[in-house]
């Protein structure tokens, strides 16, 4: 039970299944994602993939399959769940910053409370990750005072301060104008190229097209076509693929 | 073991298991105890009781009670006053509530002021201080021999006389439920006729149908009139008392109007709320239709505001209904103060609680679904308004 | 009361009169009815409290019966016995000066300075072990005065506060409860709650007062002022909890995810992220319910304590001062109102405030 030390991929999912009552909402799912890999997700809506990634570090609970983050297997063991979490930030599509706190205590909070962090530690690493997503003059305001692209960009470093190994993010950009759209975009580039492993959900083409590794397309609850960017967008083998692209590149 | 602690599903299972049965363990164990509490001074458990006459009297029932009677129907009673001490004093606070309502959504800032005196003071003084200011003043009003006298009704210490018809008890409630009838038929002829009919003539259907109705209760009176006695009976001294006419006890009195005063300060504020959630939009859009400033209001303004109020009114309700319990402070023969008497007198705790309890989920249940069934019958359907 | 007047440009006094109320002829109707009940009424009341009042003990009760005014000797007499009860005489500054900090920690946890749950939880903790102390003594020199010594308003305002005191975190208590995902937790709790809720309060009081001690081993009893205060915590928490729910429910789901993803264990979610937000948007009908507590408070005296209410009706109840009811009712009316009115005016306050918006 110390996730992070065991060799091996970052993430492994092996035949998931997940139900929602009746509804099946993942089918037989696999993926395997390396350590400092790349992931972009896309694919329809209702597709599944928030499912998925939410998934892995257990805000839904799945009921078939295995999943297996930095060697441990995601299970009924609490401890393992905890684990896990500690491990594995993740950047929601509307935010979820705290509103009752500044930002500068959005990102000292869990550092200080699940880290044990002493206080003057967690807010030099605070400010530290508030510098690197370029906001460090924010730091005394409270969330509803930022527009949505510097609220997205705490985010980012409020799961950053965690210090975790994967980053999960679901569609970050899309509750955002498209002006603030790419300042969200550079913070997450320079986060890749600092070796981060990163699960996206965005239908940002152009991100995918520069950072990925993989390219991952899911419909109907399964992966459908899975493959290298420059791959996946000039060669792609599946017509629903072909259709989805057509439908966001087209016009 | 500890990994099985550390188990979610085991987690969960425990932890609802812990509860449930830790709460069962409580109420249980104070059960056993009660029990054997209970069986030391010779009390016996079961509900046998119900059925021994109790032995004491009630100082008011709508239902004839001696103290012969058996436990259960001194339950039936106490219910029964309850309610009728409820339905009058929530229609009592309805009418002080939707006048001084009227007054805080008037146009007229008087008339608001006052409207708002009045709420401001008597929602800020706890209805039990009320019922005992009332019953105070009622009870040192004069003695009988010097009553104060009004159109045949006397005001004492002792109560509100006033003079009743002589009729038979069958022919009385048949001629009441006549005259609420001649109330009742006139609304709901209103509300399924079309807006399409004349006016003048569904004013008229309504007349007709309200003067049809009190014509009905007329005739049941007289049908139903006791011989050889003058049609209304009028109270009148004899000796040190007041005899004929039918006395209002000063228990009943004083929580009607302190009810009716309190209630009514609650009833106000929602009635306002009501009056205000409807939109400006809806009646200068009626007006622009030609409708008369009084046709807007009872076919726009007032159903829209009705049905924003009900939910809440019926909450208030239940309240007011609830309240009734503190008629054991004056000594009004409710529900709970005959369960309270029942507890003193019988020594059946635990199934005299159980009775309570019982009593007032059925009370509470069923207004809600009187509640329910208005509430659906005069709901907006779908489409009809879109807020 | 809003009362948008939009003055037109430089109106003449009496144009202005005439336009606020002498529009039409209804309204000038309304208005003038309107004068007359209130002029009715307030002449009458002042004539009674005021002009034709006896206000010294001097003449005795005979010389005040004959007035037409109101008596207010009465109060002038019996005072004591209203605010303090049955309490020592030589001891009733201390029964003052408990009252003091009752009010005193109200008012302070009316300060937004104070919300935080830590500070809330240490001003009313030490504002009670205050009351507690000056009230039974035993220490500090303080000679010992039993509960059922105590009475009128101290005895009130004591009821109240541990009725908050106690309802108020077995409020937060069954609202997570209720809001569990584990099904018979759950269900258990919205059947005690809606339990409670369906049942008036007097038949709690009565059933904690009178009935409890049997269904008790003899050492759980305790004394009849503790566990009718436990009946009213109860019965305030079961009404607390659907507004404290009420709150949590208007926290998006999203917050609890976020603290989940940051791997805060649930309490930490709780008592970090959900309440801090809850208790904000649950603000307002917690003042409200707490107002309503305060004025159920008075019920007690059904289950034969001597609070305010029965402390009055002792007051003028027996012997020369039996005709002045009206002005001990009227004396106890007003120091609810002074009360009950000013907190209500702050909850009015704080839902303005809060509705227009501040962060
Ligand atoms: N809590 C839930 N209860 C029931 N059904 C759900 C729930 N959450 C998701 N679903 C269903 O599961 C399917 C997959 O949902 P998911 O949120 O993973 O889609 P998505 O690919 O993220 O779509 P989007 O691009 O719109 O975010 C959808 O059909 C959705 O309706
Ligand atoms: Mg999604």
């Amino acid at each position: 039970m110390n996730p992070g030390k065991a060799s091996g991929p970052a993430v492994r999912i092996e035949n998931l299944d997940k139900h929602y009552g009746t509804f099946h909402a993942l089918r037989k799912v696999n993926l395997s994602v390396g350590r400092g890999e790349r992931i972009v997700v896309c694919g329809p809506s209702g597709s599944g993939k928030s499912t998925v990634i939410r998934c892995i570090n257990r805000l839904e609970q799945h009921d078939g399959g295995r999943i297996t983050v930095l060697g441990t297997e995601l299970n009924d063991d609490v401890a393992n769940i905890d684990g896990i979490r500690r491990e594995v930030g993740m950047v929601f599509q509307h935010f979820n910053l705290f509103p009752h706190m500044t930002v500068l205590e959005n990102c000292m909070i869990a550092p200080m409370i699940v880290r044990k962090l002493p206080r003057t530690e967690a807010e030099t690493t605070a400010r530290r990750y508030l510098e690197k997503v370029r906001i460090p003059e924010q730091a005394m305001k409270f969330p509803g005072q930022l527009s949505g692209g510097q609220q997205q960009r705490v985010a980012i470093a409020r799961a950053l301060c965690m210090q975790p190994q994967i980053m999960l993010f679901d569609e970050p950009t899309s509750a955002l104008d498209p002006e603030m759209i790419s300042e969200v975009l550079d913070v997450m580039v320079t986060l890749a190229s600092d070796g981060m492993t990163m699960i996206c959900v965005t239908h940002e083409m152009g991100f995918a097209r520069r950072v990925a590794d993989r390219v991952v397309f899911m419909d109907g609850g399964e992966i459908v076509e899975e493959a290298p960017p420059e791959e996946f967008f000039t060669s792609c083998r599946n017509d629903r693929t072909r259709q989805f692209l057509s439908q966001i590149l087209g016009h | 073991m500890v990994s099985l602690l550390r188990n979610q599903k085991v987690r969960n299972a425990l932890l609802q298991v812990l509860y449930v049965g830790a709460l069962a363990a409580l109420v249980l164990a104070g059960v056993v105890i009660a029990r054997r509490n209970l069986a030391e001074q010779g009390i016996t458990s079961g509900f046998d009781f119900l059925y021994k006459s109790t032995g004491w009297d009630v100082n008011f029932s709508l239902l004839p009670a001696t103290a012969n009677d058996p436990y259960w129907w001194f339950f039936l009673i106490g219910i029964i006053n309850t309610l009728f001490l409820g339905t009058v004093g929530l229609m009592l606070a309805t009418l002080v509530g939707t006048i001084v309502g009227l007054a805080r959504t008037s146009s007229n800032e008087l008339a608001r002021l006052l409207g708002r005196t009045y709420v401001d003071i008597f929602r800020n003084i706890p209805l039990i201080l009320q019922v005992f200011f009332w019953y105070a003043v009622i009870t040192h009003l004069p003695t009988p021999r010097a009553a104060h006298e009004a159109w045949g009704m006397m005001l004492t210490s002792r109560g509100l006389y006033v003079p009743i018809p002589n009729v038979g008890a069958i022919a009385f409630a048949a001629a009441i439920l006549a005259v609420i009838a001649a109330i009742a038929l006139p609304v709901w002829l209103g509300r399924t006729s079309r807006l399409s009919q004349p006016f003048g003539e569904r004013l008229g259907i309504q007349l007709a149908a309200a003067a049809t109705a009190l014509a009905t209760a007329a005739v049941i009176l007289a049908l139903g009139r006791l011989p050889d006695l003058p049609l209304l009976d009028f109270p009148a001294l004899q000796g040190l008392n007041l005899k004929g006419g039918l006395r209002i006890p000063p228990e009943f009195s004083a929580l009607a109007i302190a009810i009716a005063i309190y209630g009514g300060s609650y009833i106000a504020e929602i009635v306002r709320g009501g009056f205000k959630s409807v939109g400006k939009g809806q009646m200068e859009a009626a007006l622009s239709l030609g409708l008369s400033p009084w046709r807007v209001f009872t076919l726009v303004r007032l159903p829209l505001a009705l049905r924003a109020m009900l939910p809440i009114l019926a909450n208030q309700y239940v309240w007011l209904m609830k309240a009734t319990t503190m008629g054991i402070a004056v000594g009004f023969t409710d529900f709970f103060m005959i369960v309270a008497l029942t507890i003193n007198h019988s020594g059946q705790t635990l199934e005299t609680i159980g009775i309570l309890m019982a009593g007032f989920l059925a009370i509470n249940l069923s207004l809600a679904a009187i509640f329910n069934r208005i509430n659906k019958a005069i709901a907006l359907k779908g489409n009809q308004l879109r807020a | 009361m809003e009362m948008v007047v939009v003055a037109p440009p430089a109106p003449g006094k009496v144009e202005d009169l005439k336009r606020r109320f002498f529009a039409t002829p209804l309204q000038a109707l309304l208005s003038l009815m309107s004068l007359a009940i209130m002029a009715f009424v307030v002449w009458k009341l002042l004539d009674w409290a005021v002009f034709s009042a006896v206000f010294t003990t001097s003449g005795g009760p005979e010389a005040c019966q004959a007035a037409a005014g109101a008596c207010w000797s009465v109060i002038a007499a019996r005072w004591r016995i209203i605010l303090f009860g049955l309490y020592p005489f030589e001891e009733q500054w201390r029964s003052a000066l408990a009252c003091v900090a009752v009010v005193v920690m109200t008012v302070l946890s009316c300060i937004p300075a104070f919300w935080t749950g830590r500070r809330i939880a240490l001003v009313w903790g030490a504002g009670t072990a205050l009351y507690y102390v000056l009230m039974k003594g035993g220490v500090l020199g303080l000679s010992y005065v039993g509960e059922e010594a105590w009475g009128g308003l101290a005895l009130t305002l004591f009821i109240f506060v541990t009725t908050c005191l106690i309802g108020f975190p077995l409020a937060v208590c069954l609202a997570l409860l209720r809001r569990s995902e584990l099904p018979w937790i759950s269900r258990t709790t919205a059947l005690i709650i809606d339990g409670v809720r369906s049942l008036p309060l007097i038949s709690i009081l009565f059933t904690f007062a009178i009935v409890l001690p049997f269904a008790l081993p003899q050492w759980l009893v305790g004394d009849k002022l503790y566990r009718v205060i436990l009946g009213s915590a109860l019965f305030f928490s079961a009404y607390q909890a659907e507004i404290v729910r009420g709150g949590m429910q208007g926290v998006p789901a999203g917050q609890e995810e976020a603290a989940m993803a940051l791997g805060m264990s649930y309490w930490q979610r709780i008592s970090r992220i959900l309440l801090p937000q809850a208790m904000r948007n649950a603000l307002p009908a917690t003042i409200n319910q707490f107002v309503i507590s305060f004025k159920e408070t008075s019920l007690v005296v059904i289950v034969g304590f001597f609070e305010i209410l029965a402390s009055g009706n002792a007051a003028y109840g027996t012997g020369e001062w039996r005709f002045a009811y009206v002005e001990v009712y009227a004396f106890i009316a007003f120091i609810y109102f002074i009360f009950v009115f000013s907190l209500s005016r702050y909850g009015a306050f704080l839902e303005r405030r809060m509705s227009v918006g501040e962060r």
